[in-house]
C-alpha cells in the first residue's frame, strides 16, 4: 500500500503538466456486459483546485528518462525522485477507479527508459490487458513515443481511444535550443503514421462493417508558451496546420510552469495564464466560429491583446462588418459578433423564424448586451453610427467588464 | 378560474392539464395536494390521478413535436421547482396550439424559453451526478453511492450506470428523497432502504459491511487527487464554480478538507 502510495504521487505529480484531460468524442458501447462505456461525452469527475478537470487517471508508466528537455520536470538531469509502475498496478488502479465512478478512463504517458520501443510496448500491453483480460470500454489515452516502431504504434491504436505526440516547442530552433536530442521529425513522423493509418481504417469499415475501430478519438498534441520566444501567429499557424494537415482532434496550449532553473529556459515569476487563455479563446475561434489565423492575428499585431478577447479585438479591428442585422443577416455573421456564442446564435436563427426578435428576447435568449449591442443592428436598441469610433467602444467594454472579468477561463475538456 | 389540485404524482398533474383541456377553461392554479391551503371564494377542483388521461395527454404532445415534449415535461415536473404545474400547463397549451415541432425553438415565448432553461438545468444536475456520484465497495461485492441532488434526477440517471457498470451490482441512495436504484446485473429498480447502510453525516459505509480494500482506494484516490494539482494556477473560484461547496459531501476526495474545514 505504501509503496504503491508512493509511486502514484510521484507518477502523477510528473504527468500533470500535461493538459489534456479529454474523455470525449469516443464510442465504445458496452455490448457484453463488461466493464465500463464510451458514448461520446466526456465527463469531468472532479475538478482540482486550479480549476482543471479531472476526466481521466494520469500517469506517467515512470519518470525515468533518457532525454535531457529543459523544459520537462522529468529531465535526466533533473534531481527528482524516480519510479514506475508495473503493468498490473497501472490495470489495477485503472479497474479500481473506474469502478467507483472516480474516473472516465485512463492517460497513460511515461518518461523514455531503455529506448522508444521499450517504452512504448509497456504501454501498449496496459491498454491490451485493460481490453482484452478486463473487457473494459472506458477511455484510454495513451502517449504515442517518437521513434516506436509502426507496429507497435498500429497496435496502440487499436486498443487506445486516442493517441498523442506532444510538439511542446512551437518551433524546430527553439526545440534544438532546449532539447537538442529531439527534432521535428521524429514528432511528426508517428502522427503522421497515425492519421494515414486512421484514414485507411475508415475507409476499410465502408467496404467490411467488421473493421475494427481505430483510434476513435483521434490524435491531439501540446504546445508550451512562453518557454520559448515564438509569437502568437507562429503558435496558431503551427496549430491550424495540424489540424487540416494531421486532422488533430485537439491542440492543448500549456502556459509553461516554471520549474526548476535550468538556463535554457526564462525563468518566469508565473505561468502566463491570460495568454495562454487568449490563445485558447483563439484556437475555439479557429475550430467553432470559421475563422481563419489571418482574421485573428495580422503582421501588425503578432500577438493576442490580453486586454479584450480575440474575438472583440476582430470586431474592433472591422468595423466595416457591422452592425450585423440580427433578423435578416446570416448565422455565420451573427456568430461573429461579440457576445454572441454558437448557443445563442443558434437560437436566434430558430427563434427569428416564428417571430422579429427584439432586444429584450435576446438578453432572454442568453446575449450579452453589454458586448453585442455595439456591433448589432435590432428593435429596442439605438441605431449605430457608421463612424462608431472603435477606440471608444473598447473603452466603454473594458471600463464594463473589469469588474468581474475572470482572470482564467475554463477551456480544458 | 379554478384552482386545480392533483396528488402530487406526474400522472395526477397530467390528469388535471387533461381536465383543463376537456372543461375548456383557464386554470387559476394547479397545487399539490399537500401544499394546497383552502381559501373562501375559491373555486377549487380536486382532480384523481387517471393514468389513462396523463398517457393521452402525453400522446398529444408528442405527436406535435416528433416525440420531444413528453420527455421535456416529465424533467420539469421532476425539478420539483415552484409553481412548475402552471409551466407545464402553458408549455403543453403553446405545443397543443402551434402543432408544430419547431415551437420547441421559439425562445421568443416566454413559456418554451423557461422550459429550455429548466431542462437544462436538470441536464447539468444529470450531468453532475455522472460526475459526482462515488461508489464505496461492500463486503458482499455490491457498490453503494450516497446522492444529495438539487432536482429529483434519480430516475433519469439509472440507464447511464447501467450500460457503464454492466457486470457490478449497485445502488445509488439519494438520502434527501429517501430512496434509491438498485441494479441486480438484470435490470434497475426503485428500492427503499429501511436500514441505512450509510453513516448519513460522512457518507460512508458503515464500518460492519465496507469491503476491506474500500479505504485503500480510497486514500490512493484522495492522494491522486492533491498530486495531480499544480500550485502555481490555483484557482479556488473556478474550482468552486465546478465543483459547488454542496457536493462536497459524498466527494471521497474532499473528505480531508471536509474533517479540517
Amino acid at each position: 500500500m505504501s509503496k504503491i502510495l508512493e509511486k502514484l504521487t510521484i507518477l502523477s505529480d510528473a504527468a500533470k503538466y500535461d493538459a489534456s484531460c479529454s474523455s470525449s468524442g469516443s464510442k465504445r458501447a458496452n455490448a457484453s456486459k463488461g466493464l465500463g462505456n464510451s458514448d461520446g461525452v466526456g465527463i469531468c469527475h472532479s475538478y482540482t483546485e486550479d480549476g482543471r478537470c479531472v476526466s481521466l487517471l494520469k500517469i506517467l508508466f515512470t519518470n525515468h528518462c533518457i532525454y535531457d528537455c529543459a523544459y520537462c520536470v522529468s529531465r535526466r538531469t533533473n534531481d527528482v525522485k524516480r519510479a514506475a509502475f508495473t503493468v498490473e498496478e497501472v490495470v489495477d488502479l485503472t479497474i479500481n477507479f473506474y469502478r467507483r465512478n472516480y474516473i472516465e478512463g485512463l492517460f497513460l504517458s511515461s518518461g523514455i527508459f531503455k529506448n522508444a520501443d521499450y517504452t512504448m510496448e509497456r504501454l501498449v500491453r496496459v491498454a491490451k490487458t485493460l481490453r482484452t483480460v478486463h473487457n473494459f470500454n472506458g477511455y484510454i489515452h495513451l502517449k504515442a513515443i517518437p521513434g516506436a516502431s509502426p507496429e507497435l504504434l498500429h497496435e496502440a491504436g487499436l486498443y487506445s481511444d486516442r493517441l498523442s505526440v506532444n510538439i511542446e516547442i512551437p518551433s524546430e530552433a527553439s526545440l534544438q535550443k532546449v532539447a537538442p536530442e529531439k527534432n521535428y521529425s521524429d514528432i511528426i513522423t508517428p502522427m503522421n503514421y497515425l492519421s494515414g493509418e486512421k484514414d485507411r481504417y475508415i475507409d476499410d469499415k465502408l467496404h467490411f462493417k467488421s473493421t475494427p475501430q481505430f483510434l476513435p478519438a483521434g490524435q491531439s498534441t501540446q504546445l508550451i508558451v512562453g518557454a520559448s520566444p515564438e509569437s502568437d501567429t507562429q503558435i496558431l499557424r503551427l496549430a491550424d496546420d495540424l489540424y487540416k494537415t494531421q486532422k488533430l482532434k485537439r491542440v492543448y496550449y500549456s502556459g509553461y510552469v516554471p520549474i526548476q532553473t535550468d538556463n535554457r529556459v526564462p525563468l518566469l515569476s508565473a505561468p502566463p495564464l491570460l495568454r495562454e487563455n487568449r490563445i485558447y479563446q483563439a484556437d475555439w475561434l479557429l475550430r467553432f466560429y470559421k475563422f481563419s489565423v489571418d482574421e485573428i492575428l495580422d503582421e501588425k499585431n503578432p500577438n493576442l491583446d490580453l486586454d479584450i478577447d480575440p474575438k472583440l479585438g476582430y470586431a474592433l479591428r472591422h468595423p466595416e462588418k457591422f452592425p450585423v442585422d440580427i433578423n435578416r443577416d446570416d448565422y455565420e455573421m451573427i456568430l461573429r459578433v461579440p457576445g454572441i456564442g454558437v448557443k445563442s446564435a443558434k437560437k436566434i436563427i430558430s427563434s427569428r423564424f416564428h417571430q422579429r426578435l427584439n432586444s429584450d428576447h435576446l438578453h432572454k435568449i442568453g446575449v450579452v448586451l453589454k458586448r453585442a449591442r455595439y456591433f448589432i443592428s435590432c428593435p429596442g436598441l439605438p441605431a449605430q453610427q457608421k463612424d462608431h469610433q472603435m477606440i471608444d467602444i473598447k473603452q466603454l467594454i473594458i471600463a464594463g467588464e473589469t469588474a468581474q472579468m475572470p482572470p482564467q477561463l475554463s477551456l480544458f475538456g | 378560474m379554478a384552482t386545480y389540485v392533483y396528488d402530487g404524482s406526474f400522472e395526477g398533474l397530467l390528469s388535471c392539464v387533461f381536465e383543463v383541456f376537456r372543461t375548456k377553461t383557464v386554470p387559476e392554479n394547479i397545487v399539490e395536494e399537500q401544499y394546497h391551503q383552502f381559501t373562501l371564494l375559491e373555486d377549487v377542483q380536486h382532480i384523481p390521478a387517471d393514468e389513462g388521461l396523463a398517457a393521452r395527454v402525453l400522446t398529444g404532445i408528442d405527436a406535435r413535436t416528433e416525440d420531444r415534449a413528453s420527455t421535456i415535461v416529465y424533467q420539469l415536473f421532476l425539478s420539483e421547482l415552484p409553481k412548475v404545474e402552471m409551466l407545464i400547463f402553458n408549455f403543453i397549451a403553446a405545443v397543443i396550439q402551434r402543432n408544430h415541432v419547431s415551437i420547441l425553438e421559439n425562445f421568443a415565448n416566454e413559456f418554451i424559453l423557461k422550459a429550455s432553461q429548466i431542462e437544462r438545468m436538470m441536464h447539468r444536475e444529470i450531468h453532475r451526478m455522472h460526475a459526482f456520484v462515488r461508489f464505496q465497495k461492500a463486503k458482499e461485492g455490491i457498490f453503494y453511492a450516497a446522492i444529495e441532488p438539487d432536482f429529483n434526477v434519480l430516475p433519469l440517471i439509472g440507464e447511464h450506470f447501467e450500460r457503464r457498470y454492466a457486470d457490478q451490482r449497485w445502488v445509488i441512495f439519494d438520502t434527501k428523497r429517501h430512496y434509491g436504484i438498485y441494479y441486480d446485473l438484470t435490470e434497475v429498480q426503485f428500492v427503499t432502504l429501511d436500514n441505512p447502510v450509510f453513516n448519513l453525516s460522512s457518507g460512508d459505509l458503515k464500518p460492519e459491511i465496507v469491503d476491506d480494500a474500500e479505504k485503500i482506494y480510497q486514500t490512493l484516490w484522495e492522494n491522486y487527487f492533491h498530486s495531480v494539482n499544480i500550485k502555481e494556477r490555483k484557482n479556488p473560484k473556478l474550482h468552486l464554480r465546478h465543483v459547488p461547496k454542496r457536493y462536497w459531501k459524498y466527494l471521497i476526495e474532499k473528505k480531508l478538507i471536509r474533517k479540517s474545514a
